[in-house]
């Protein structure tokens, strides 16, 4: 659905990835971890035309989309939602979801934001509330309803989890499965909370300092000890114990 | 940053060629003046730059090198022209045992009494030396003193709201002296004596060597100030104020001093003005002619640059002149309709600022983007480096 | 009413539109706009033109006002504003080319103030635009009839600005241009449409101030530090604290040189300017957020709730 090759872009004149490659395929979900300032959160912004790309190419269907300004991705059936800033906290909620499917007519707006406060019915409740009252949990699920409202081919998450109590986190996590599970959408997950994202992803990138370190299955990363430990702050759950060699090397291969 | 030795020897080439053109382009332009309507008016022009490039570095230092957009910089020239027409006038008149109170503004007594004063002063060069020494100073002092007021408050603003509060400062001083009559006489005009008058007729003559020599002192001095420590604590300030501030800046102590310090100077281009002019009319001391033509005048020559601000001056100030010389004749057409061609003076002010803005930022003559440390110790720090990895 | 009243009430609700103009277009483009001050001027033209060459009421050419002033604001906006807010240039540099349009916009001013002088002898250049008004309760009906002008388009505005489409998407680009953009929001519309009310509104504050004070080509020139007092006074958050600063800034500059005059004599004209500005400073010492930082609608909440609620979460 989305590929990115040799993608190199960063902000203003600083370089934050280099020759990516990445490619995310239809109906899955895809999952990037790594340690901060990996650039993570780069990535999704060069899709959007946020960052600025020095190099490479972004294709969305087989379509190029570097350069494609930011508003016209939307009607392209391309979600973001953002890690910070991901709601209009002056507008209340109800014009949040109006505005999150701007691109829709009006009654396409209407009746997807009733689907809304049918999946996440905590919405339905404040639904006249202005955005910036809510709680961090809420809020949350205002940006993925947001996300939802645009029908998206492809939606962008970043670090849905973060600053949210285990229990609202976990909620997060099995609301993303069921929307790769019931709606059939693609989904590139960026996720700090990297085991849980792993064990419901489908495919995984482990980026660190702006390079792809290990791409494969999501399940496979879960079982390579020495990425996990060095860069995901997994203990390790399978595999065996004791010490290991801790040279690393592209390919994820297992030491015995 | 270091540049490499050729590449920086090219930029430097090409700035020289473009100021050598620019120059090239005022000389024919003067020539044609001279031709046309005769020396007069290369005079007054060559006075209008001296007093004007006086004022524009003033604003180069404020603005170019510190990054305060100084909106108000009428405000300290009218502090130059006003100490100027009120102190030393009634020094001189004290020690002539003439009135030197408040009547001495006042239109009656002041039309008669400098006269008075002029006619000592032709009679002595040492005194018209002192006499002229003497505004320069009160100028100075006055203009630092309004700078250091305007830095108080304004201090701690940021960009457009640090711009429009000097805007406003500067509109106030002017209202103020338009109203208080013991001042500089309100509304009426105070006379200023005259440090030349003993020239006569040649008065012209002798007034542009004298602000020329006056200008490029002050051209040195800033010159000397901006490749000072000083000096690199402004382009510090300019470029990412936060930084300098963890590095352990006074940015409150180093924009006092950059505002007071231009402030003085243009204090000084306020005081020439009028003893040019021989007259203090505060209605006449507006933000059009003392801010915003100076900033239209550094932006199109650019900013940082003083030799820029020379060129800039030089180029406008003759291109009002013919507008103003060649109304009748250029722009006949205008006055058909019953349009007076002058007010193309400020079509002109508002198009120089926009297409300096919008095409060429850098102005005629850029910044070289100059290494913190002289070139030579560089040169020697990398041989330094070079012997020890070999 | 006192004869300072109906005139501050006059000055002020135009001093009031202009500073809301000049508040919208910088929450929504970091530019403080200096070509409001040519813009209200050019509104007070427009009326002028109207009731010399056409006749009738000031009030009749107001729709006039309104599209010559959103037109001046969409050259700006399409020359100036919009390659360089796509430069990603500094708010100085915004301003300052502001400037430059504004000086060009004056020049044009007074050559149409030559113009009309030498083909139709009129005397542009001193007018006193309350001559054209009618008499209402005594008093001019400029005094009744702005105040409710100015109400009716700050309500249009806000029904604008919450129940349209396009009014609430302009709010969500001020408050986040990304998320908008994501959303599918064309911030480009969005600061075209700005550029528009924005315009309007500073024509229609000139053309509302004129009848209160001497209509000359550099009336603007004149009165943009009030106009931009009432902006900063206001606090540049929304666009009513602007207005409410404007109004603030106008009132006190009437109603302050009254009563300083009455007090210490007519010398205190002169200083009329100082007013507003002494006013601005100290507000901002006591509230530096300006007007629109003081949550009025919360105190009135409170006051007649009578007790304190919990914090929301």
């Amino acid at each position: 659905m989305l590929t990115v090759k040799n993608l190199n872009s960063g902000y203003g004149k600083l370089q934050v990835l280099y020759d990516l490659n990445i490619d995310v395929p239809e109906k899955g979900l895809t999952v990037i971890v790594g340690p901060n300032g990996a650039g993570k959160t780069t990535l999704l912004c060069s899709i959007m035309n946020i960052a600025n790309v020095f190099s490479g190419e972004i294709l969305f269907a087989g379509e190029p989309l570097t350069g494609v300004i930011t508003h016209k991705l939307a009607q392209k059936g391309i979600s973001y939602v953002p890690q910070m800033g991901n709601v209009f906290a002056e507008l209340t909620v109800l014009d949040n979801l109006h505005m999150a499917g701007y691109m829709l007519s009006k009654s396409e707006v209407n009746d997807k934001s009733e689907q809304m406060t049918e999946i996440f019915p905590v919405l339905k409740k404040f639904i006249h509330r202005l955005a910036g009252t809510l709680s961090g949990g809420e809020r949350r699920m205002l940006a993925i309803a947001m996300g939802l409202m645009k029908n998206p081919k492809l939606m962008l998450l970043d670090e849905l989890s973060t600053d949210l109590a285990p229990i609202i986190a976990e909620r997060v996590m099995v609301e993303v499965a069921r929307m790769r599970d019931e709606l059939g959408i693609t989904i590139l997950m960026v996720e700090q909370m990297a085991k849980r994202a792993l064990e419901i992803g489908d495919t995984a990138y482990l980026l660190v300092s702006g390079e792809v370190r290990y791409s494969g299955k999501a399940d496979s990363l879960l079982h390579e000890p020495k990425l996990c430990s060095m860069y995901l702050g997994i203990k390790q759950a399978s595999g065996k114990d004791g010490a290991f060699e801790l040279s690393v090397s592209d390919e994820g291969s297992e030491n015995s | 940053m270091i540049t490499n030795e050729s590449s920086g020897d090219k930029f430097k080439g090409l700035i020289m060629s473009r100021i050598v053109f620019v120059l090239a382009v005022i000389i024919a332009l003067l020539a044609f003046l001279y031709f046309s309507r005769g020396i007069s008016i290369i005079l007054t022009i060559l006075i209008q730059v001296t007093i004007f490039s006086i004022i524009t570095m003033s604003l180069n230092l404020e603005s170019g090198y510190a990054g305060i957009p100084q909106f108000g910089r009428v405000a300290a020239v009218i502090a130059g022209a006003f100490a100027v027409g009120a102190i030393p006038g009634r020094i001189m008149a004290a020690f002539m045992g003439l009135p030197s109170g408040a009547e001495y503004a006042s239109d009656t007594v002041n039309f008669k009494l400098v006269p008075e004063i002029n006619s000592l002063l032709a009679g002595s060069w040492l005194i018209s030396l002192g006499f002229l020494i003497m505004c320069l100073v009160l100028a100075a002092l006055s203009g630092a003193l309004i700078g250091w007021l305007i830095s108080r408050p304004a201090i701690r603003l940021k960009e457009g709201y640090l711009g429009i509060s000097m805007l406003a400062i500067g509109d106030f001083f002017m209202w103020v002296g338009h109203n208080w009559k013991i001042i500089v006489g309100g509304s009426t005009p105070v006379n200023v004596p005259d440090p030349f008058r003993m020239f006569g007729a040649d008065r012209f003559n002798v007034i542009v060597p004298v602000f020329f020599v006056i200008a490029i002192l002050i051209f040195i001095y800033l010159n000397k100030l901006t490749q000072s420590p000083f000096g690199r604590n402004l382009r510090m300030l300019r470029d990412n104020d936060l930084s300098a501030n963890a590095a352990g800046l006074n940015i409150v102590k180093v924009r006092t001093q950059a505002l007071v310090i231009g402030a003085a100077i243009a204090a000084i281009g306020g005081g020439l003005y009028v003893i040019y002019t021989g007259s203090v009319a505060a209605i006449g001391l507006t933000r059009l002619t003392f801010t915003f033509w100076p900033w239209a005048y550094m932006m199109l020559g650019g900013i940082g640059s003083n030799i820029g601000v020379f060129l800039g001056v030089f180029l406008l100030t003759i291109l009002r002149t013919m507008i103003i010389i060649f109304r009748s004749t250029w722009f006949g057409f205008l006055m058909q309709v019953g349009i007076d061609p002058l007010w193309l003076e400020y079509t002109l002010l508002g198009a120089v600022i926009i297409i300096v803005i919008l095409f060429m930022p850098h102005g005629l003559v850029p910044e070289k983007i100059a290494p913190m440390l002289p070139s030579k110790r560089i040169k020697k720090v990398l041989a330094d480096r070079q012997a020890v990895s070999e | 009413m006192a004869p300072w009243m109906s005139s501050g009430l006059i000055y002020a609700s135009g001093l009031a539109l202009t500073a809301g103009s000049i508040t919208l277009l910088y929450i929504v483009t970091r530019t403080f706009n200096f070509a409001v001050a040519s813009m209200a001027t050019i509104g007070f033209y427009v009326v002028y033109t109207g009731v010399t060459l056409f006749g009738g009421l000031p009030y009749q050419y107001y729709p006039f006002v309104l599209i010559i002033g959103a037109i001046t604001g969409v050259i700006c906006y399409y020359g100036l504003n919009r390659p360089l807010l796509y430069r990603k240039a500094a708010e100085t540099t915004l301003m300052m080319s502001t400037l430059g349009y504004d000086l060009i916009l004056l020049s044009l001013i007074q050559m149409y103030a030559d113009f009309l002088t030498y083909n139709f002898k009129l005397f542009p250049r001193r007018v006193t635009m309350s001559l054209f008004d009618f008499e209402l309760f005594g008093e001019r009906a400029a005094a009744f009839i702005l105040p409710v002008i100015a109400i009716g388009f700050l309500m249009i505005l806000h029904f604008f600005l919450t129940k349209t489409k396009f009014g609430i998407a302009m709010r969500a680009t001020i408050e986040n241009p990304t998320l908008a953009g994501a959303s599918g929001i064309n911030s480009d519309r969005v600061y075209l449409v700005s550029w528009i009310i924005s315009g309007g509104m500073a024509s229609l504050g000139g053309a509302f101030m004129v009848m209160a004070m001497t209509g000359t080509p550099v009336m603007g020139m004149y009165t943009i530090p009030l106009m931009f007092a009432g902006a900063i006074l206001g606090g540049l958050g929304n666009i009513y604290g602007g207005i409410l600063g404007g109004m603030v800034i106008g009132l006190t500059e009437y109603a302050g040189v009254y009563l300083l005059a009455q007090q210490f004599g007519p010398w205190v004209l002169g200083y009329r300017m100082g007013i507003p500005l002494f006013i601005m400073a100290a507000t901002l010492l006591v509230f530096p957020r300006g007007l629109s930082g003081i949550p009025l609608g919360k105190i009135i909440k409170n006051l007649f709730a009578g007790q304190k609620r919990g914090a929301s979460v």
